[in-house]
């Protein structure tokens, strides 16, 4: 599965639209989704397909009642951020970037979201390891940390 | 028996004490996933554990005398569960309410879930289920009543 960025939707298993949007198109084609009534991003989410990684973002017009997906890949992990048109994409795209490992360009504050800073890896990833587990601890001051001693935290 | 005399109820003090203590349980509100639901439903009107003392719920480990550990135990929750069971007076009890937290439910695999509460705080009841239903909670919190007065559960 690979995206054509020709610009012609495709439908999906559940007759939705689908967009397959090149990575450097991507903003663009968003201010124009947006300028066509697209007001709310309900959801951003990463695929791994072990040779490249794909993000998904889903996008509903309020007024109309429709919703698309928006597709893009990327081989580096590196796609630019919608924060600029939608705000709510600020804390979907600190999700992607804690569990999935993809950068944002652009995000103004991109660090983890739900796990410590010091977590290890991305645990969403098809190569991130299970068997190597990791623990959680606070600090005196309130603050998380992980860490690899079974010791030390839960 | 019956013979029309005033009686003397006799009784040790431990007695009195447990007897009084195990019907007075007040439970801390810890629901932390969907276990909490059946928790709200043992505690409403159609089944009320307050027909066996366990008022109401109180919103600080301060005031409570049961933590109900309802849903899954996150390694990032684990830190905050510790510390609100730290704070609660003695004497306290914990109930295990669910697979989750019992071992770890259908999340043993996962990277983020505490494999069993009693990894953080000491357990008295567990209850098993996914999620148990109301009826099971409140046998589990008549088991133990029956723990704090002594009695064997047969």
């Amino acid at each position: 599965m690979t995206a054509d960025d020709s610009g012609q939707p495709n439908r999906g298993k559940d007759g939705r639209t689908i967009f397959n949007v090149d990575r450097d198109k991507l903003l663009e084609f968003m201010k124009g989704m947006k300028e066509k009534g697209y007001d709310h991003l309900s959801l951003i989410t990463g695929v791994d397909r072990k040779d490249f990684i794909e993000v998904v973002y889903h996008l509903h017009a309020v007024e109309r009642n429709e919703y698309v997906v928006v597709k893009t890949t990327t081989n580096n992990g590196v796609v630019p951020s919608v924060t600029s048109l939608w705000s709510s994409a600020k804390w979907e795209e600190r999700e992607q970037y804690d569990l999935m490992g993809i950068k944002f360009e652009g995000h103004e504050n991109l660090k983890r979201i739900f796990l410590p800073e010091s977590w290890v890896g991305h645990p969403l990833r098809k190569d991130y390891d299970l068997g190597n587990v990791q623990y959680i601890n606070m600090d005196s001051d309130g603050e998380d940390y992980a860490t690899f001693d079974e010791g030390d935290g839960w | 028996m019956k013979s029309g005399e005033p009686g003397a109820l006799v009784t040790t003090l431990e007695k009195a004490l447990t007897w009084g203590r195990s019907n007075s349980i007040w439970p801390l509100t810890m629901g932390l996933a969907c276990c909490a639901i059946e928790m709200m439903g043992t505690q409403a009107s159609q089944l009320d554990i307050s027909r066996f003392g366990s008022e109401i719920f109180r919103n600080s480990p301060r005031q409570s005398d049961l933590m109900i550990v309802a849903g899954t135990v996150t390694k990032k929750m684990a830190p905050r569960l510790k510390r609100l069971y730290d704070e609660m007076p003695f004497p306290k009890y914990v109930i295990a309410m669910g697979v989750c937290v019992i071992q770890g439910g259908p999340y043993v695999h996962g990277y983020s879930v505490v494999l069993g509460v009693d990894r953080v705080v000491p357990v008295d009841v567990y209850v098993p289920g996914c999620p148990p239903t109301p009826e099971a909670l409140t046998y589990g919190i008549m088991t133990l009543q029956k723990k704090i007065r002594g009695e064997t559960d047969r």
